[in-house]
């Protein structure tokens, strides 16, 4: 011992090893707890910067470097995220919503992109939409379940749009075609300008106060700063707490606006909408068609258990009828009988015979047959003449 | 004007009561003559020709 310790010196003695021993970390160990560090410690992320050294790799990842004055950061944005996009060139300025990683095969500080908006293309205005877009996510505002169902039979309809725009002639047009039963509620609003968000907000709040069964919030084409009041936080939150369901047609079908992804229906066009809100009284009309068919037909059957028990009740009434007549029939029938018995014919049958005189006067005493009297003798078979000897 | 959709949710109710329940004559027309005005006021509501549109200004002031 004493000797200066030096690779190969030493017979027998692993100074690596010895080293590990007392608590060395390997390369692995370091960079498997700096990304645990990273990962635990950024959230995801938006990033401003300029690209450059971009590559596509053959399996569609790509790879490039996110740069400012002051530094730069590898990134790598994976196939299943880029494949809708066009691949950006370097000197671009660009925002990347990332997740802060290492890349532990190389020791390398990285961003995992999943989103990627190039500013030329409308990236200022895309960044503050996902912005608002995930403020309304965290607070639930766009969960599906919070939809709700139009009403089927809407009485009143208020409309939030231009007050001469083709958007409120077309709505207008379409609820007087299919439901003219019900009133439309105009609440004219600025749709676009400076004035437009506080226009619109001021336009739902006056509706909030309204019995309105559905509202719809409409505006026609334009380009993404026209249509920008219905990509406002402070807009999609009013629509969200309206009191009554809310179809949202803004734009064309391809802008989709924070105000379509908040309302309880998004309409293509401002027609649909109207489509949307309203029933077609031609169909309702046949409803109310059947439904009368079926009150007719509901009554033939219930009166017909009427009916039939009037039918058995009757039936009844003359079975009995019939009995009570036989039995006195039979009572008649016995009666004749008897009577037949007490006849006087029965009595000129055994041999009697009756003299009355030629007045129809019976003689019964000697007295009132003096000699020479003529009378009438009545026996079984007929009449014949006497007169007293 | 009764609401449209109370109308037919009683006009359904009165055809499914004479449909399914055994009731007296009585009963069941008085039924039937209820169903029957209710059907022709819902159809009168159906044949109103003309949307009733009205303009609310936001500077009104709530009432």
């Amino acid at each position: 011992m004493g000797a200066p310790l030096s690779p190969g010196h030493g017979p027998g003695l692993d100074l690596f090893a010895a080293a590990s021993a007392e608590g060395a970390w390997t390369v692995g160990e370091v960079t498997r707890r700096a990304r645990a560090v990273i990962e635990a410690g950024l959230p995801p992320l938006w990033v401003r910067g300029e690209i450059a050294d971009f590559t596509a790799a053959r399996s569609g990842h790509w790879y490039f470097t996110l740069r400012d004055k002051a530094a730069q950061l590898r990134c790598a944005m994976f196939a299943k995220q880029n494949f809708r996009l066009a691949p950006p060139v370097d000197g671009v300025q660009v925002f990347v919503f990332a997740r802060p990683s290492m890349y532990e095969a190389k020791g390398e500080f990285q961003l995992i992109v999943s989103e990627l908006l190039t500013t030329d293309q409308g990236g200022l205005w895309k960044l503050a939409f996902e912005k608002a877009k995930a403020a309304l996510t965290k607070d639930g505002l766009l969960d599906p379940t919070r939809k709700r169902r139009l009403p089927a039979f809407p009485r009143r309809i208020a409309v939030v749009t231009s007050p001469d725009g083709a958007a409120l002639r077309d709505i207008q047009a379409v609820v007087g075609r299919r439901w003219p039963v019900a009133e439309l509620i105009v609440v004219p609003a600025q749709v676009q300008g400076a004035k437009a968000e506080a226009s619109v907000c001021s336009a739902l709040n006056r509706i909030r106060r309204l019995p309105v069964d559905v509202l719809v919030v409409a505006r026609g084409g334009g380009s993404v700063e026209d249509l920008w009041a219905f990509n406002s936080e402070r807009v999609a939150r009013a629509v969200a707490a309206m009191p009554m369901p809310v179809i949202s047609a803004i734009g064309h079908e391809t802008d989709v606006t924070l105000c379509d992804l908040v309302a309880d229906l998004r309409a293509p066009t401002p027609s649909a909408a109207a489509e949307a809100a309203t029933p077609d009284r031609v169909e309702v009309m046949a409803q109310c068609g059947v439904l009368g068919q079926r009150l007719a037909r509901a009554l033939r059957i219930a009166s017909r258990h009427v009916v039939e028990r009037l039918a058995r009740t009757a039936d009844r009434l003359s079975r009995s009828m019939d009995h009570r007549l036989e039995v006195s029939g039979a009572r008649l029938t016995a009666y004749g009988a008897r009577l037949d018995a007490l006849s006087p014919l029965k009595v000129l049958a055994r041999g009697y015979a009756v003299a009355r005189d030629s007045g129809g006067q019976v003689l019964k005493r000697v007295a009132q047959l003096p000699s020479g009297k003529a009378f009438r003798l009545r026996v079984t078979d007929g009449e014949v003449n006497g007169r007293v000897q | 004007m009764a609401e449209f959709s109370k109308q037919l949710e009683r006009l359904e109710a009165i055809v499914r009561r004479l449909e399914s329940e055994d009731l007296d004559l009585d009963e069941a027309l008085k039924l039937f003559e209820e169903g029957v005005e209710r059907l022709r006021v819902a159809r009168e509501q159906l044949q109103q020709a003309e949307l009733k549109v009205k303009k609310v200004l936001e500077i009104e002031s709530p009432s």
